[in-house]
């Protein structure tokens, strides 16, 4: 499968999931699928995807939090995958869009040449529910389960890397605007309060 | 009563509600008070940047939150302040020791003593050195000109601080 095909299908699926993206193409894609303000589109920090969601699940326990990573962003902090585990937040599901490349810079490989077995790491690394899905309908018949399912759970989507670069633009938004789109979006439809009275 | 007890007063009297931690042995008191403390969520993290992350989280979930590390760790997390924290001016109050002052005789401690304080600056990073008990009381106005500021905010504790008079 295509990762815009399975970024599609995690879109249709999310329901009321708050969505956090690992920079570049998982971000690019879920923007283009969802034009949504209720998500968070990480610009850098490449690795901490992970944690950033963790933090907001946490912070959020009743609230649905859907991260959708990918694997060189994965892979360069595996080490969330121990903090996650330990956290046990069941509101939080991580999807890993896994091609093997290095998409964003041309599909460069990554390392360890797509050997690893991520849904294998997690669940060593205490995830209760680990999976691998490879094709679009088995998505598509999976996904509502796993949507339902108690976090925290690891689904890895393992797609075909594309030749070259992909032109899906990033979100239109800077950095602090999205920080006020995203947070301000959170304080209407959760009725809490992220920025202060006098707005910081 | 002890500097660490006087601090996680402060930080309580802040509202933080999510403590993100990897120690070095000068905050290991404090942090292991703060995991007793069942009003506290305490998250032990593998990296030093996945706090900074979390921290960061959080306050999209409306939570005030604090990250605790040794000063070697601070190092380790300077590009995810960057390019989280500063690129979207993501408030994130960092509790932070201040290794390689003058009386902290640890060698692999060295550079950061020399490097770390230019290096903040470099970057606009704000920061306040906690020296003396008395001086914990600040704590609550470092945590709201973090706010203010949106973007990370180190509070050093010193040796003296945490260790008493006296090298080491």
């Amino acid at each position: 499968m295509k990762a815009r095909d399975a970024i599609d299908v995690l879109a249709r699926h999310r329901g009321d999931a708050v969505a956090v993206c690992a920079l570049g193409m998982a971000a690019n894609e879920w923007w283009a699928a969802t034009k949504s303000e209720e998500s968070f589109y990480m610009h850098g920090a490449m690795g901490f995807a992970a944690s950033f969601a963790l933090g907001l699940a946490l912070s959020l326990p009743r609230v649905p939090v859907w991260l959708i990573n990918a694997d060189g962003s994965l892979c360069m902090n595996l080490g969330c995958l121990l903090t996650e585990a330990s956290q046990a937040a069941s509101n939080l599901k991580h999807f890993v869009v896994a091609n093997g490349v290095y998409q964003t810079v041309g599909g460069l490989p990554m390392v360890n040449d797509g050997r690893a077995d991520y849904a294998a790491i997690a669940r060593a690394a205490g995830f209760p529910r680990a999976r691998t899905i490879e094709a679009l309908d088995d998505l598509e018949r999976q996904l509502p389960a796993i949507a339902a399912e108690d976090g925290p759970s690891f689904t890895v989507l393992r797609v075909e890397p594309e030749a070259g670069f992909l032109r899906t633009p990033p979100m239109t938004y800077e950095g602090p605007e999205m920080k006020y789109r995203f947070g301000r979006a959170l304080e209407r439809r959760f009725g809490i309060e992220v920025f202060g009275p006098q707005g910081y | 009563m002890d500097v660490s007890a006087r601090i996680h007063q402060q930080l309580t009297k802040c509202g933080i509600k999510i403590a993100a931690s990897l120690p070095d042995d000068w905050v290991a008191p404090l942090i292991e008070r703060i995991a007793a403390d069942n009003q506290i969520r305490h998250v032990r993290v593998a990296r030093e940047a996945e706090a900074i992350a979390i921290c960061s989280g959080a306050f999209f979930g409306g939570v005030r939150s604090a990250a605790l590390m040794g000063a070697t760790g601070l190092l380790t997390c300077t590009g995810e302040l960057a390019t989280l924290n500063l690129r979207h001016q993501i408030p994130v109050f960092l509790i932070v020791s201040q290794r390689g002052s003058i009386d902290d005789h640890r060698i692999y401690q060295e550079v950061q003593g020399r490097r770390t304080l230019p290096l903040l600056q470099a970057l606009d990073f704000p920061y306040h050195i906690v020296d003396r008990p008395d001086e914990v009381n600040s704590i609550p106005d470092a945590f709201e000109t973090c706010r203010m500021q949106k973007r990370p905010f180190v509070l050093f504790l010193t040796r003296r601080l945490v260790k008493g008079e006296g090298t080491a």
